[in-house]
């Protein structure tokens, strides 16, 4: 894996160093250190099980890192809980999507906009301001979130009771009421068909730019992630086996024997 | 009129109470939490007004002065609040059942400390608590107030950022960590918010009841609450509201039934003594028939309640 010169200015804003984690015997994720910049789009592939998910839920702090070192914004983020480290602007989704399902589509965004409120609950329960004017805003945002992804005359229906795809599509438009800098996808595209798949690329580029986003996004579907990713990073047994530009990882030769199972 | 009042007051008294303690079993169910440490605080309430009426407060009229109780209460809400932190920050680190299980524990310590303290008066518990009221059916000015502002506090808690909070931890606690609610906050808040209607209600039962002693805060009481939630409905306060009064009710209903003439001597009994089996009973039926209680949102939306509370 050769340094590459980065067409982007390099502008850090997550750093992995050495990151390690085991579970019991296995080492699911095995020395990874990488680095993403700012307005990226990073791409992370791998076989089913090479750790892809386990990173994520080391950079939201769901999983503590059995060693090595996470930097966001440069600032060591590993000791933080993961509603701190969300609070600092990194939002994700789930690969098994974990909406609040009792709540409806809208109340599923709001609630994702939590630290963007400041009543308390005595200002709250009596209505003082700002609670009012706040929680009218953040109606007004949600329904916006909602129109984004399509979703606005589902406002109201339990989050459970809405297909596959919009419930992937509403796991989105949560995690960006969070307004992250950092947007991390678990396999977005999962289940859905070609067309959607083409649709859902577009749609990851236009919220990157649009709201200044940097995404780091899971996927299988190697065509997706080639076509929209300006780096991509491809994992295998918890090791980082290539890192570097589309057409540079598609003709490495240790990504071409991960895939194919050779070597 | 005066004749009902005489007869039931004490019934209907009983049952604001019980809608109240219904609600102080909801408030940590909202953010999913199976909490039956209400008992405790209730009895612990109970106990600081006792004593405060008996031994610190020196009323020489004829009848308790409001104020001095409206006093015990408030000492009785910070006193079970800060309890309430101190129990939840440790306790609520225990999931579904295990936490169930600890706050029967805590419930049996206070207890058992109780039974043998001297100033709460040992296996005997305290006497001649001053009354307030000349007739039962009083405590309703200060028990209605009370159960009308926390139902307003819940109606307006489901509605605003800290209630959503408590229903996102519900639902996924860990999404919700990853959405930047901080769950053990929420949680400890919502048991605290718990565990101070619990003790407030305690302290006026103590007065209402006359005596108080460790038969208050058991483990019978916490399944009698848990059937109120669970039967009334724990996904909208009017669920424990009502749970909580029909099921103070219950016992009094059977106890008329039972003196039914002609009953079998058997059944006549089951009834009268049976209450904790029936509740039991009906725990096991309304939550293999009803998981979410009689009282649902979907119920409250049909019949339109809630597009007229909206307004
Ligand atoms: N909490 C856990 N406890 C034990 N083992 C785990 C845990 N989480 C993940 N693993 C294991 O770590 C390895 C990596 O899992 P991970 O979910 O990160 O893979 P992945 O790359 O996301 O795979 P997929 O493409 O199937 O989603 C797997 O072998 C998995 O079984
Ligand atoms: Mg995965």
């Amino acid at each position: 894996m050769d340094e590459e010169v980065d067409l982007k200015n390099n502008d850090p804003i997550l750093e992995a160093q050495q990151l390690t984690r085991r579970f019991g015997g296995l080492v699911a994720v095995n020395n990874v250190s990488f680095t993403v910049n700012k307005n990226e789009i990073f791409g992370l592939i791998g076989p089913n099980g090479a750790g892809k998910t386990t990173l994520f839920n080391l950079i939201t702090g769901l999983v503590q890192p059995s060693g090595g070192k996470l930097l966001y914004c440069s600032k060591e983020i590993i000791k933080l809980r993961p509603h701190q480290i969300a609070s600092q602007g990194i939002a994700r989704t789930f690969q098994n999507i974990r909406l609040f399902g009792e709540l409806t589509a809208i109340e599923n965004i709001i609630v994702a906009r939590h630290i963007h409120i400041n009543s308390n609950v005595f200002t709250g329960v009596l209505g003082l301001p700002p609670a009012p004017k706040e929680e009218q805003n953040n109606k007004q945002k949600a329904l916006e979130l909602l129109n984004l992804v399509g979703l606005s005359n589902r406002a109201t229906e339990k989050a459970h009771n809405l297909p596959y795809g919009d419930q992937r599509r509403l796991e989105i438009a949560r995690a960006l009421a969070l307004e992250p800098q950092l947007l991390l996808l678990d396999e977005p595209a999962a289940g859905m068909n070609p067309n959607e798949k083409q649709n859902l690329s577009k749609f990851i580029r236009q919220i990157t730019t649009d709201f200044d986003l940097t995404t780091i996004l899971i996927e299988h579907h190697v065509p997706l992630v080639m076509g929209l990713c300006d780096r991509i990073a491809v994992l295998d047994f918890g090791q980082l086996i290539a890192l570097g530009q589309p057409e540079k990882v598609r003709s490495d030769p240790a990504v071409i024997a991960a895939y194919l199972g050779v070597g | 009129m005066v004749g009902f009042f005489d007869t039931y007051g004490f019934l209907i008294v009983s049952m604001v109470i019980g809608a109240m303690l219904g609600l102080s079993l909801y408030l940590p169910l909202m953010a999913g939490q199976l909490s039956l440490a209400s008992p405790g605080f209730y009895a612990l309430g109970g106990y600081i007004a006792a004593i405060l009426s008996t031994q610190v407060f020196s009323a020489t009229q004829e009848l308790f002065p409001v104020p001095f109780l409206l006093l015990e209460m408030l000492v009785a809400g910070v006193v079970c609040g800060i309890l309430g932190v101190i129990v939840g920050i440790p306790a609520l680190r225990l999931r579904g059942i295990y936490l169930a299980i600890a706050t029967i524990a805590f419930v049996e310590i206070l207890r058992v400390v109780s039974l043998n303290l001297e100033i709460t008066g040992g296996a005997v518990g305290i006497f001649g608590i001053p009354q307030p009221f000349q007739t039962a059916i009083e405590y309703l000015w200060i028990a209605i107030p009370l159960l009308l502002v926390s139902m307003f506090f819940l109606y307006r808690l489901e509605k605003i950022r800290v209630g959503r909070a408590f229903a996102a931890i519900r639902e996924d606690e860990l999404a919700a960590d990853a959405m930047a609610i901080n769950p053990t906050y929420y949680k400890v808040l919502a048991f605290t918010l718990g565990a101070i209607l619990a003790g407030m209600v305690g302290a006026i039962s103590a007065h209402f009841l006359n005596t108080w002693n460790a038969r208050q805060g058991t483990f019978d009481a916490s399944i009698i609450y848990l059937t109120f939630v669970l039967i009334g409905g724990s996904r909208s306060f009017i669920g424990p509201v009502l749970g909580g009064m029909i099921f103070t009710a219950l016992p009094e209903v059977l106890r008329a039934i039972a003196d039914t003439a002609g009953l079998p001597t058997v059944l006549a009994q089951f009834f009268r003594d049976g209450r904790l089996i029936i509740f039991g009973l009906l725990i096991v039926i309304g939550t293999i028939f009803f998981p979410q209680g009689l009282v649902t949102p979907e119920l409250l939306k049909e019949r339109g309640i809630r597009s007229w509370m909206k307004r």
